[in-house]
């Protein structure tokens, strides 16, 4: 069932944008966790994490005993820096959130099984264009052709086992967005890893970390912001598009979805492909152009899918406070605080202003309560939006004693000014330290 | 707690589809790949381009493994077959001394089990002026040589395996196949 947010036609009122071009499923009450044990998706997902576990750690042993110190180190860099990127994917869908079993899911279905799978896909089509063409074709354009080829059908099959498991999880666009993101992310951290003790043992200098230095700087920040994350995000929107547009034909809906894997195979080719290649080591404003260059169109392309896709989500579970007809429980004010992340870092900075840390504290528990009443609201689950409800006039009443009774920032637009030109001109200073670092690492 | 009969087939029918492309990725195509030859004729009459700037003149009737070789620009590696001996080049990027160098390939040697390293290093030189260390190991039922030369930040990384009746057999085109070893087209 496609649940239509708002009053429509007769009442006058316009409809909201989620109704009209993205329909919200909402996860139905009755969907028990449980039942997805008696799927043979499940156990499938389960073999095949399983196995792919093995492999790496069969991996990892290996490198731990030739070399302890660089593969430990490396270990937990790509560790610390998969956190940033799984807290930002996670937060995409704040008022509707993904449950953490299933977002552990596709992150292991990217680093254990797209892996596992990969490497000997790989080096098949390199050695097939080698013997079919020539060493020196394969040499330039294998990882341009065997990359795209396997990986992101490897990592968009994970989110296809995530619908095949828990259909009723995938609730909008975005949602399959996050799962391929969070897939994506899987296989990067894997990969750099791998990598980076492929780099300590390529250099010969026994148990030395200068090497995992250098792969996490190249590879981790250079090349990670437009790297497999946004490859499988991209692919994730189709096949989130195919799962939740119900009211389309199944040709449209497979016709999306095969064009947004086409699209991340065609953003993946362009970033391994041998055109305007640049050795690092070589110029470092150079390599950074050329990344620049490659990176920033899908990047721009699929923040802007990202962004629609959130706003459709957020109007629809913000339909369902206006719904609700109760100032109490959200303000007009709040309600449109509530649709955007940034607005919503704002009336939480106003609030600290005027109240400091329970100021802040309690917006944040205020605006959470609201999302979640939303969801289950949204959900037809009593118990749930009578909980969350209680919850939500608890954190008004903590506010109103703090004197500061909306959660919503007055000045959004000055505020928001001047923290883009801090973030611009932070941007740009990032960009020159990199140019010297990456120059001097040749 | 039950699940439609319907739905239970599509969801096996969906999963047999995902084990099936990932059969597809991880096993039918190294089968296809397998099943294809990987050794090529290559002339022994003009330099062949190992990557990096190196080049070398293949042994005569040597033939290359093109599943091996793979050259570019700043590195490169072929393997030449000579019936069963292996003759393979790795060209690298390479921080470092020729003690390094050649340091970093013993630990290889050593590390695909079963090898060791036998007898003293010598010198060796190519007719292109590039100056290298070399040696000879020894594993079961197979030996080897193995030679390194560092020119300009570059490791050239030389190793020969094969049954000692083989080697002996082809020893002396190989020597003189590593003689050819230039960087660049000339010398250091």
């Amino acid at each position: 069932m496609t649940a239509v947010a708002g009053p429509e036609g007769a009442s006058g009122a316009s409809v909201p944008r989620s109704a009209r071009t993205a329909p919200v499923h909402p996860t139905p009450v009755w969907a028990v966790a449980r039942k997805s044990l008696l799927l043979p998706a499940f156990w499938l997902v389960a073999i095949l994490l399983a196995v792919g576990a093995v492999h790496l750690i069969s991996v990892l042993r290996e490198a731990f005993l030739e070399y302890p110190k660089a593969t430990a180190l490396t270990v937990a860099l790509f560790a610390v820096y998969a956190i940033p990127f799984w807290l930002f994917v996670g937060a995409l869908d704040y008022l509707e959130r993904e449950p953490p079993l299933l977002l552990a899911t596709a992150f292991g279905w990217g680093g254990l099984v797209a892996t596992t799978v990969a490497i000997p896909g790989n080096t098949a089509v390199h050695n097939l264009l080698a013997k079919v063409y020539s060493p020196e074709f394969a040499a330039s354009w294998g990882p341009a052709i065997a990359g795209p080829t396997i990986e992101e059908t490897a990592r968009v099959l994970g989110v296809v086992a995530i619908v095949l498991i828990a259909h009723a999880q995938i609730n909008s666009i975005l949602d399959g967005v996050i799962y391929g993101a969070l897939v994506g992310l899987g296989f990067q951290v894997v990969e750099d890893i791998v990598y980076a003790v492929g780099a300590v043992d390529v250099a010969g200098r026994g148990d030395d970390v200068g090497p995992v230095f250098a792969t996490f700087f190249v590879r981790g920040f250079l090349a990670g912001l437009w790297s497999h994350t946004l490859f499988g995000a991209l692919a994730g929107f189709g096949v989130g598009y195919l799962v939740v547009r119900g009211d389309r034909s199944l040709a449209r809906r497979a016709g999306i979805a095969a064009l947004a894997l086409g699209g991340a195979w065609a953003c993946h080719f362009v970033w391994n492909s041998p055109l305007l290649a640049v050795e690092v080591g070589d110029n470092g404003y150079a390599l950074i152009a050329v990344l620049l260059a490659k990176g920033i169109p899908p990047l721009l392309m699929i923040l802007l899918l990202v962004r629609s896709a959130r706003h459709r989500e957020a109007d629809f579970y913000i339909q369902q406070l206006v719904d609700l007809d109760d100032p109490k429980i959200a303000t007009p004010a709040e309600l449109h605080v509530l649709s955007m992340g940034h607005l919503r870092a704002n009336a939480r900075r106003h609030a600290y202003g005027r109240a400091g840390t329970a100021g802040r504290r309690a917006v944040r528990r205020l605006q959470r309560a609201q999302a979640r009443l939303a969801v289950a609201v949204s959900r037809s689950d009593p118990v749930a939006a009578g909980r969350w409800r209680t919850e939500v006039l608890a954190q008004r009443g903590r506010l109103r004693v703090l004197g500061h009774l909306e959660a919503s920032a007055p000045d959004e637009r000055t505020g928001s000014l001047r923290r883009r030109m801090l973030y611009l001109l932070i941007g740009i200073a990032v960009m020159a330290a990199l140019c010297v670092g990456v120059t001097g690492l040749s | 707690m039950r699940v439609a009969r319907g739905r239970l087939l599509s969801n096996l029918l969906g999963s047999l589809g995902i084990l099936l492309t990932l059969g597809l990725i991880y096993a039918g195509l190294p089968a296809l790949d397998r099943s294809l030859p990987a050794d090529q004729p290559v002339s022994p009459d003009r330099p062949y381009t190992v990557g990096g700037g190196v080049t070398v003149v293949p042994p005569p009737g040597a033939k290359i493994d093109v599943t091996q070789t793979r050259p570019s620009a700043r590195q490169g590696t072929v393997l030449f077959l000579l019936g069963k001996v292996r003759y393979v080049l790795v060209v690298t990027p390479f921080r470092g001394d020729l003690h390094a160098a050649t340091d970093r390939l013993i630990r290889k040697i050593v590390r695909a089990g079963g090898r060791q390293v036998a007898g003293s290093e010598r010198s060796v030189d190519t007719t292109a002026g590039l100056y290298g260390r070399q040696g000879d190991y020894t594993a079961k039922e197979r030996g080897g040589r193995y030679a390194v030369f560092l020119v300009d930040g570059v490791s050239i990384e030389v190793t020969v395996s094969g049954s000692d009746a083989e080697l002996s057999r082809v020893s002396d085109e190989i020597a003189a196949s590593t003689r050819t070893i230039a960087y660049r087209g000339g010398t250091s």
